[in-house]
């Protein structure tokens, strides 16, 4: 056993020597949590950015080794420390496969929070932390503009201007403002609509939910927001909201009751799957029929995070004819497609990676269509679809449903 | 430190991007499956055998320590750096580079995950035996080096049965091709089965030629519940006796299946001193049917209370998935786990298991036993809190007692996960002198500055590290 106990002697003395400068007290990371990490390595197959680089120090075993190291001062918690946490989708596969229950995706967004208050935070991840504090929205538009998507609609959402209404369909940032996203609050209103929903919409009274501010460890910052949105969705008093976006809903559904408190009590979070998969159970859906094979990637925010994943299968399997096909690596076992955790503004050529290899499951399966909940998955799995020169098709299932809608 | 010119000269035979010395890196590849850790001074990540050779032409001039590392889920601390020096971590060479369906074999890089090879191949109706529980986290490199086992040993024998060519480069740089698809070939010594098991000290695996078989259209699993420990390991050599070899077969003590329970909730009896999940596997779907029903009838005869066979694949993957998932979910219960893997004659395992509860409480520290029964090899675990100094220094007597019982039943140290650092100190007592001493000799005449994973496998001493203290 010599050489054992030498080198955890030698450990110890490193102690003693590191610099003052340490991240002893991480907040709210004791040190039980970091050390039940048996480093069985088991996280590091699951992860889609350890199989890309092939790399321990970008594994969450590795992370974890070095939150421990910064807890135990044997690390200087400067940039090149904080570097290493950021290429990281936060898709929580590492927490959600570990058997010592080491819930590895709160490490992460701990220890973000603790670099962005040291002002670590790489300048990307920084500039839209800005962008979102001045504009209210990750583009830096001007925020009153929040219905652009619907201007080539036939005629003007009727959720628009509604000053009341029983439920509020919050679009989200990436469908308000990005061109490519436009077609998933346009098929999602239009069904809205068919199907005769009391909805509205908070143009430009809708501010960011304040995700990407939590992924970058800012969640103080996004209390305003919370707060703001919470209050204009009250005004209309609406008893229900329902989000195409998973990273809303999944904030407004965890986060939001921590801060508004009682002022939530009434409200209902629903993902659009769970509430078109309602509809079609009332009958207010009519969906006529679809010779087509699809998979159906469940997103991060939406499956293993928030635990959604019949509803979306169910909406996909009421619509005759066409055939549900599940990949290699479906509900919590999802592979992330690679653009969670802010990392598409951080390093976009890892999501290429990352995107890659999610698109070679999907091409296993021999599907026509790829479909996902979640406008951030869609334009991730498109981009690589038409890199790949794949011909395989990557929709919203909110597309999906209007595409089935029998007018 | 290294100096700053060899740095440059590695990253020239590898690219900048691909050695890693940042003081974050060193901590990341300070580890492997054990709680034992110390930093290299430097990773290189080679591509290719070639950029290997050129490694080690550098470390073999310069003396510098070499050592190999996969996927670093070993438990002997086999792939911890306690020499400094360069980590050659394999982990970029995971390319599959050929399967030969005809021969039946499959070519891989060393850094090819396990699961990984036995998917392809199984999707081609193929079939990779070799099944260690961290079979996600491990790669073939590693488990030729460790000669890694698995469940289904029993029936389909270890990595070594499976290896028929290697691709290795040695201390000095030299590249070697030993065995082929030749299945008969005693051209010369089996260099193959030297470097099976050599645990990185005589040269570094970079490429295995591995056989495959058909893959067994059927399997069967069933569940034996035991109310008495002493019961379950009797009822494993009744069902051996009868000729059926299952192909697995595991057991679990009242300790291992309450861990379980607690992390996963699969419905576990927490009453009962054992169980043991047992497989029958093969082509012939009536004969998997009777030789679990033998199996099953054996452990009803021999005092189980109850067994249950899984009626379908989601059933059978909850009892693997309780399985594979043991020794994490042991982390529940302490900080540290001294994990050993001593084998003993069949018969003997029903003395040894009595004998680790003794030495359990002769020193008051919990110890959860299970393993593979079937062939003799047991896990017993020791769990402990490495920060309590008196837990440490008795977990570490308790290790001693376990080894020593092994030997005295006619077993061994290690049945599957190698000597590395943590069994070292009790080789002699397991080999003998001169037996230890021969293989001193093989060591010394392949790496003769003694730079391949320096201080691992021989007791600590004499003979000294030859190559540069660095």
């Amino acid at each position: 056993m010599g050489g054992v106990a030498a080198g955890g002697g030698e450990r110890v003395e490193d102690m003693t020597d590191a610099s003052q400068e340490s991240l002893a007290g991480i907040k709210g990371i004791s040190e039980e949590e970091y050390l039940h990490c048996i480093r069985c390595g088991l996280c590091s197959y699951t992860c889609p950015v350890y199989r890309v680089l092939v790399t321990e120090t970008f594994s969450p075993r590795g992370r974890v080794a070095l939150i421990r190291a910064a807890g135990q001062a044997e690390v200087d918690p400067g940039k090149n420390f904080g570097d290493k946490f950021y290429s990281c989708t936060l898709c929580a596969a590492c927490s959600q496969v570990c058997p010592s229950g080491v819930k590895v995706d709160e490490l992460l967004l701990g220890i973000r929070e603790e670099l962005a208050g040291r002002d670590l935070l790489p300048p990307a991840l920084a500039h839209l932390s800005r962008t979102i504090r001045e504009t209210h929205n990750i583009s830096g538009e001007d925020n009153t503009v929040r219905l652009i998507w619907s201007e080539n609609l036939e005629h003007p959402p009727i959720g628009s201007g509604r000053e009341t209404a029983e439920v509020v369909y919050f679009v989200g940032c990436v469908g308000s403002f990005f061109p490519r996203s436009y077609a998933i609050p346009q098929a999602f209103v239009q069904t809205l609509e068919t199907a005769g929903v009391d909805y509205a919409l908070l143009g430009g009274n809708e501010w960011c939910c304040g995700y990407p501010l939590l992924v970058n460890g800012l969640p103080s910052e996004a209390e305003e927001a919370i707060r703001h949105n919470v209050a204009r969705v009250r005004a209309t008093g609406a008893s229900k909201i329902v989000f195409t976006c998973p990273s809303c809903y999944h904030i407004w559904k965890h986060t939001y009751p921590q801060i508004a408190g009682s002022e939530m009590d009434a409200l209902e979070m629903l993902h659009a799957t769970e509430f078109l998969a309602d509809l079609i159970d009332q009958g207010k859906l009519h969906l006529r029929e679809m010779n087509q094979t699809v998979t159906y990637h469940d997103p991060c925010d939406l499956g293993r995070k928030s635990k959604v994943y019949e509803a979306p299968r169910r909406v996909l399997q009421s619509i005759p004819g066409l055939t549900l096909v599940e990949m290699s690596d479906n509900r919590e076992n999802s592979l992330c497609c690679g653009g969670g955790g802010n990392l598409e503004t951080y390093e976009a050529e890892l999501v290429t990676a990352l995107s890659a290899r999610r698109l070679a499951q999907a091409k296993q399966t021999g599907a026509q269509v790829i479909v996902s909940a979640c406008q951030q998955c869609e334009r991730t799995l498109a981009n690589a679809s038409r890199q790949q020169r794949a011909r395989l098709r990557v929709l919203d299932i909110t597309e999906v449903v209007w595409k089935a809608t029998e007018l | 430190m290294l100096e700053q010119t060899i740095i440059a000269e590695l990253e020239h035979v590898v690219g900048e991007a691909n050695v890693l010395a940042s003081p974050e890196d060193l901590i990341c590849y300070s580890y492997d499956g054990t709680f034992a850790e110390h930093r290299p001074d430097v990773i290189v990540l080679p591509r290719t055998p070639e950029e290997i050779s050129k490694v080690m032409r550098v470390a073999y001039r310069e003396g510098i320590p070499v050592v190999p590392r996969g996927m670093a889920s070993g438990l002997a601390a086999g792939s911890v750096p306690f020499s400094g020096g360069i980590t050659l971590s394999l982990t970029r060479m995971n390319q599959i580079l050929e399967i030969d369906a005809v021969n039946m074999t499959a070519a891989v890089e060393a850094g090819v995950i396990t699961a990984y090879l036995q998917e392809v191949v199984e999707a081609q109706g193929l079939f990779y035996p070799p099944d260690p529980a961290s079979i996600k986290q491990c790669s073939l490199g590693g488990n030729v080096a460790c000669n890694a086992g698995g469940p289904r040993c029993l029936k389909y024998g270890v990595t070594a049965d499976y290896v028929m060519g290697l691709t290795v480069v040695l201390a000095d740089g030299r590249i070697i091709h030993a065995g082929g698809k030749s299945i008969k070939n005693v051209t010369g010594y089996n260099l193959v089965q030297l470097f099976v098991g050599s645990e990185g000290t005589l040269g570094i695996v970079a490429e295995v030629l591995v056989r495959l078989i058909t893959k067994p259209q059927y399997v069967q699993t069933a569940l034996g519940i035991f109310p008495r420990l002493d019961d379950a390991s009797r009822a494993v050599n009744s069902i051996l006796a009868t000729g059926v070899v299952p192909a697995t077969l595991e057991m679990m003590d009242e300790t291992a299946i309450a861990c379980i329970e607690e992390a996963m909730q699969l419905g576990l009896p927490l009453d009962k001193e054992a169980i043991l999940i047992l497989e029958a596997d093969g082509n012939d779907e009536a004969a998997v049917l009777r030789e679990i029903e033998i199996i099953a009838n054996i452990c009803r005869q021999s005092g189980a209370s109850e067994v249950k066979i899984a009626q379908d694949e989601a059933e059978r993957a909850d009892l693997w998935r309780a399985r594979r998932s043991l020794l994490p979910s042991l982390a529940r219960r302490a900080p540290n786990q001294l994990l050993e893997d001593v084998t003993v004659p069949r018969s003997e395992i029903p003395e040894m298991v009595q004998r680790v509860k003794q030495i359990s409480h002769k020193y008051n520290l919990p110890v959860v036993i299970f393993g593979h029964a079937g062939d003799g090899n047991l896990h017993p675990t020791i769990l402990f809190d490495k920060r309590d100094e008196t837990q440490w220094a008795q977990a570490q007597q308790a290790v001693g007692d376990t080894f020593a019982a092994a030997v005295e039943l006619g077993g061994t140290l290690s049945g599957e996960h190698g000597v590395g650092v943590l069994k070292r100190d009790y080789m002699e007592s397991a080999l003998g002198f001169a037996s230890l001493e021969v293989q001193r000799q093989i060591k010394q005449g392949l790496d003769p500055k003694n730079i391949l994973n320096p201080g691992k496998i021989f007791p600590a001493g004499p003979p000294p590290i030859q190559g540069r203290q660095l």
